[in-house]
């Protein structure tokens, strides 16, 4: 799976303002709003199933990297966007380091074969560590765009 | 000082497949021993304390992983791995998070 697949282009947001893990998560979700993906008559449902799951533990994957998610039945197919915190918000990730990165997926409850691609592909992306360091610093929306594009043509992993 | 390696294959038996939460559990109960663990799958073979490197694998329901491991806790991470995969790592079989 690439991140074509399943990344809204017109969701991606390179400075988020928010501070706190549930108004970073909120303003990710609004972003998908904004770009016509999901309904907003969901939101508050996607925004608590989301907070739901990180209480089941942090999806702060280390890296300064996290990928909060649900399963929703209001979408039919996986979405997601991608997100940077210049300051970073405290996800209380396994290595306790604040995550900048973010990748929030939303995915239909009898898929789990798709979540899993999407994990996969994310996880393998920033293990190069050019990549994850080039995402970060990203400034604008277009360049986290290119970004993904050039890992999609697989520019990053060997 | 003793550092032989000691493995076992596990199959992934929850239909969610080695998702997020599994890769939390796995990465917070290696953590909790004295060894290195790797998880291995074809020719794949990822840090068993890196969430990132676990999901990484992208292991499907039906995986056939191994679990190698080095140090003074050896066989007891593996133990408790075991149990981690046999109970599916808590998940009612529900596609899972």
């Amino acid at each position: 799976m690439k991140f074509a697949d399943f990344i809204s282009r017109r969701a991606i947001r390179a400075e988020l303002v928010a501070e706190d893990k549930e108004g970073v998560i909120r303003e990710m979700i609004q972003a998908l709003l904004d770009a016509g993906k999901i309904e907003a008559s969901e939101f508050e449902s996607i925004v608590k199933a989301i907070l739901k799951r990180e209480e089941l533990g942090s999806t702060g994957i280390g890296r300064g990297v996290a990928v909060p998610h649900t399963k929703h039945p209001s979408v039919d197919r996986l979405m997601g966007t991608v997100a940077i915190s210049r300051e970073g918000v405290d996800f209380d990730s396994l290595d306790g380091e604040k995550v900048q990165l973010l990748f929030l997926l939303i995915s239909p409850p009898d898929r789990p074969g798709d979540h899993l691609r999407a994990l996969e592909n994310i996880s393998r992306q920033l293990r190069d560590d050019t990549f994850c360091k080039f995402l970060k610093k990203a400034k604008s929306a277009e360049e986290i765009e290119q970004l993904l594009d050039e890992a999609d043509n697989n520019q990053f992993v060997a | 000082m003793s550092q032989t390696t000691v493995s076992r294959t596990v199959v992934l038996t929850n239909r969610a497949g080695l998702h997020l939460r599994a890769a939390m559990l796995i990465a917070k109960t290696v953590r909790q021993f004295a060894a290195q663990v790797s998880i291995v799958k074809s020719h794949q073979r990822v840090e068993a304390t890196d969430m990132l490197q676990i999901i990484s694998l992208g292991a499907e329901c039906g995986a056939e992983l191994g679990i190698e491991a080095t140090g003074q806790d050896a066989d007891q991470v593996l133990d408790a791995l075991g149990r981690l995969f046999s109970d599916n790592f808590g998940e009612d079989q529900e596609p899972g998070n």
